[in-house]
């Protein structure tokens, strides 16, 4: 069934017309044109299509579109201000955390929530593993990955951040 | 949270089976009722058709890998917005948890934490925080899988379940709720509203642990949880259940009643371990072998017991 989807996406009130049995994932790419949310495994395994959903991190390939009705939705194009990269992207290119860059924007995603849950607890290595346990990364650049994590981090303490 | 009835007549229509996205499916209508009343005015109306879910983290890699196809249009009723469903509260010595409480909200409730400790152990290790943010406890019983990890820590806490239907609300315990894999008792027009568990008593501890192929977002090749109470040195109450080594998760009585009356030192764990591995059948399947499964299942429960106890010190 088609139906209308109005939602904020990116701080942006969105409206799409969507048909029912599509995922968040499907409209956001085709519909919405935010294709930094990659599809990949798309059953919840690697992370690739990591979106906020009213702030926490979510599978886009696990969640219903028609569901997110009236609710915000953040991707990594959001995070980009005025043209210029975000702090958190600048700490993962700074930091060699990018190689072949395909998890790279569920990686952000899933970073920038928990720099923001942290507030002023600094990220250890062991608590940065565990919540980025959903995000696979091929390369396997893990740890430039982390460091990356905390360079933003304390970009974020130093007032660098939005 | 699924009822049995529209599902499983799966592989009806093989042909739609490797479509992939929204094209495996018939037309779709979505519903967000927000009552339990509008509810059941929606399962009512749609009958068969009717298919509840909430998280849909199961759903849609169900739906997309052909495990359930429909051949009629469906109505999907979500109901995961009813704020009936998003209560976690203690009501005298039961702590009372809405089937549409997702994951996240299990491991960093309080309440949890201080009742029934053993079901937030079991909740960190599921999946990933993604997933965890998305799905629900409901969703996770009602699919029913042998290998859902919040099902053995409930089963030792002798937890049951609340079901709503047309004719009003009644109870089940959990061990008498499922049927076999994908399958429970819950027919067309009934929904699992709540999960009520037994609040934690101060000679009792309860342990869970599982093995997967690697730590993190993995199905379990084996899970295992205990329950004990212990008073004056002699375990009075003891739980064990297991998950992925049968088509639901299981009890193992015979191992329970063996540990029940005894002090619980090493010869006994060690004996209660070897006659819950006994019980069980498990099968070979894509994840472990059934002889790797035994030794494990034996293994896990030797040591949940043996944590138990050093938590009773």
């Amino acid at each position: 069934m088609k139906m209308p989807l109005t939602f904020v996406l990116n701080n942006q009130q969105t409206t799409l017309e969507i048909d029912a049995r599509q995922t968040l994932l499907e409209v956001l790419r085709n519909q919405g044109g935010m294709t930094s949310v990659h599809r990949s495994c798309e059953e919840g395994e690697c992370g690739a299509c990591t979106v906020l959903l009213n702030d926490e991190p979510v599978n886009a390939c696990l969640v219903l579109a028609a569901s997110v009705q009236g609710a915000a939705v953040i991707t990594s194009e959001g995070l980009v201000k005025n043209g210029k990269p975000h702090p958190l992207m600048k700490a993962f290119t700074d930091e060699l955390g990018i190689q072949c860059g395909f998890c790279t924007p569920g990686m952000l995603m899933n970073a920038y929530a928990l720099i923001n849950r942290a507030g002023e607890v600094l990220l250890t290595d062991q608590i940065i593993r565990k919540t980025l346990e959903g995000n696979l990364c091929r390369c396997t650049g893990y740890v430039n990955i982390i460091k990356s994590v905390q360079t933003a981090q304390k970009a974020k303490l130093a007032g660098d951040w939005w | 949270m699924p009822d049995n009835s529209a599902g499983n007549n799966a592989m009806k229509n093989s042909a739609m089976k490797n479509f992939i996205g929204s094209r495996a499916m018939p037309d779709l209508v979505y519903h967000s009722p927000d009552t339990i009343t509008d509810l059941m005015v929606l399962m009512d109306t749609h009958g068969t058709s009717a298919r509840v879910v909430a998280g849909c983290t199961d759903f849609i890699p169900s739906i997309r890998t052909g495990r359930w196809c429909f051949d009629q249009e469906l109505n999907l009723i979500d109901v995961s917005k009813m704020d009936e469903l998003h209560q976690i509260e203690k009501q005298g010595d039961i702590l009372k948890i809405g089937a549409g409480v997702n994951l996240t909200r299990i491991l960093e409730s309080p309440e949890v934490q201080t009742h029934c400790p053993v079901l937030a152990q079991a909740v960190e290790q599921m999946a990933s925080l993604q997933v965890r943010n998305t799905a629900t406890m409901g969703g996770n019983i009602c699919m029913a899988s042998p290998a859902a990890d919040t099902v053995p820590p409930l089963l030792v806490l002798d937890a049951w379940v609340m079901i709503h239907d047309a004719k009003g609300e009644h109870k089940v315990l959990l061990t008498d709720f499922f049927t076999g894999p994908g399958r429970s008792v819950l027919t067309s027009g009934q929904v699992l509203t709540h999960i009520c568990i037994p609040v934690k008593k101060s000679n009792e501890a309860a342990w869970f642990q599982k093995i997967g192929t690697r730590t993190a977002v993995i199905i379990s090749v084996v899970s295992a949880a205990v329950r004990v109470n212990v008073t004056n040195g002699i375990c009075d109450t003891a739980r064990i259940a297991l998950g992925s080594v049968a088509p639901t998760p299981v009890r193992v009585t015979t191992a329970e009643a063996f540990l029940e009356g005894k002090p619980l030192d090493d010869q006994v764990i060690k004996e209660g371990a070897r006659l819950a591995a006994h019980a069980i059948s498990p099968i070979s399947d894509l994840r472990s072998s059934k002889e790797y499964r035994k030794d494990m299942a034996q293994t896990l429960v030797k040591r949940s017991i043996t944590a138990c106890t050093e938590a009773l010190k």
